[in-house]
């Protein structure tokens, strides 16, 4: 009885989820980021897919992390329109990495985003390590929060 | 003493059992486990949030068999539902590849744009059957998150060979 229940509970939850569209920016996410930092954001460090959740909000307490969320090639080199790319990365923030946001975050403008993103990383891995560097000092400050 | 005391005790509870069950409902009990058994893996189960459950709702028309059917419109390579499994899940001995390619096809049903995850099913060598190859809104390889070239076994958990692969709903565009 109880794993019927459970089993009814299941199919409609899932109905009422998939009724209805899905929301444009997480479309945007599963076109262009989802097939490898997986729906989670979880990534694939196995295979040197990063991982976005509890993660991503961590670059923007640290010198060069802002602009490089932006410049990295998943971001910068996506399809995406600039102001598509904003929101995704807004959006992404919020919901993969919220705690891991600074407290005085100010969200990306179409116009930073604009001009970021004209300058795309060329030594992505090397970027990559001393950010990761400067995000393991700054939480070993007593101040990080 | 005490063994004549546990032979009394078994006796009565055998005898009660006996009484008060059937033997073919004791077959029937073996068998209802036997065919649980067997069916379970079978069953679709969530993994590990690699896609998310298809949409009772969906209405859709066609033979998920074959190339032409809505979902495969962006599909290159073997369905997964011509060998052994279903457009939405692998055939047993396969896994499934989490990282993936994503794209969207219109389903012609109700004119709406689907997201479309095409997973690969790996761990056997190629299926061979229902060979399919559509490209659209394919991109060449050097932008791989858009392109269906790519064998998608070798960049998961699953691991290469590639054996078929899957077209599961994963969203609705407005």
């Amino acid at each position: 009885m109880l794993f019927r229940t459970l089993t009814l509970l299941t199919i409609t939850l899932c109905f009422c989820h998939l009724s209805q569209a899905t929301e444009a920016v997480q479309v945007d996410y599963m076109l262009n980021c989802q097939g490898c930092h997986l729906p989670d954001g979880s990534g694939f460090p196995r295979r040197n897919v990063p991982a976005i959740k509890n993660h991503m909000g961590k670059f923007l307490s640290v010198e060069g992390g802002r602009d490089y969320l932006i410049q990295v090639p998943g971001s910068a080199q996506s399809d995406l329109p600039d102001k598509e790319l904003t929101q995704l990365i807004n959006w992404m923030l919020l919901t993969f990495s919220p705690t891991e946001i600074p407290k005085d975050f100010i969200p990306y403008s179409v116009n930073e985003v604009s001009e970021l993103r004209k300058f795309p990383l060329i030594n992505v891995a090397e970027v990559r390590q001393t950010l990761l560097e400067r995000i393991s000092n700054y939480e070993k400050q007593p101040t990080a929060n | 003493m005490i063994t004549k005391w546990l032979d009394e005790i078994t006796e009565r509870s055998t005898r009660k059992k006996a009484r008060q069950t059937s033997r073919r409902g004791f077959l029937q009990g073996i068998g209802v486990f036997l065919v649980g058994a067997t069916a379970y893996p079978l069953l679709p189960v969530f993994r590990n949030g690699a896609f998310a459950a298809e949409p009772s709702s969906l209405v859709e028309e066609g033979d998920p068999n074959n190339c032409n059917y809505w979902r495969h419109c962006a599909i290159d390579g073997f369905l997964c539902g011509c060998c052994g499994g279903s457009a939405t899940s692998c055939p047993p001995g396969t896994v499934v590849s989490d990282i993936t390619w994503i794209g969207t096809c219109q389903n012609p049903s109700d004119g709406k744009d689907y997201v479309i995850s095409y997973n690969d099913c790996c761990g056997k060598s190629g299926c061979g059957n229902c060979a399919c190859q559509r490209d659209a809104r394919d991109t060449p390889i050097y932008r791989p998150q858009n392109s269906n070239n790519l064998n998608w076994c070798t960049g998961s958990q699953a691991d290469a060979p590639y054996h078929c692969s899957l077209s599961v709903v994963i969203g609705v565009k407005e």
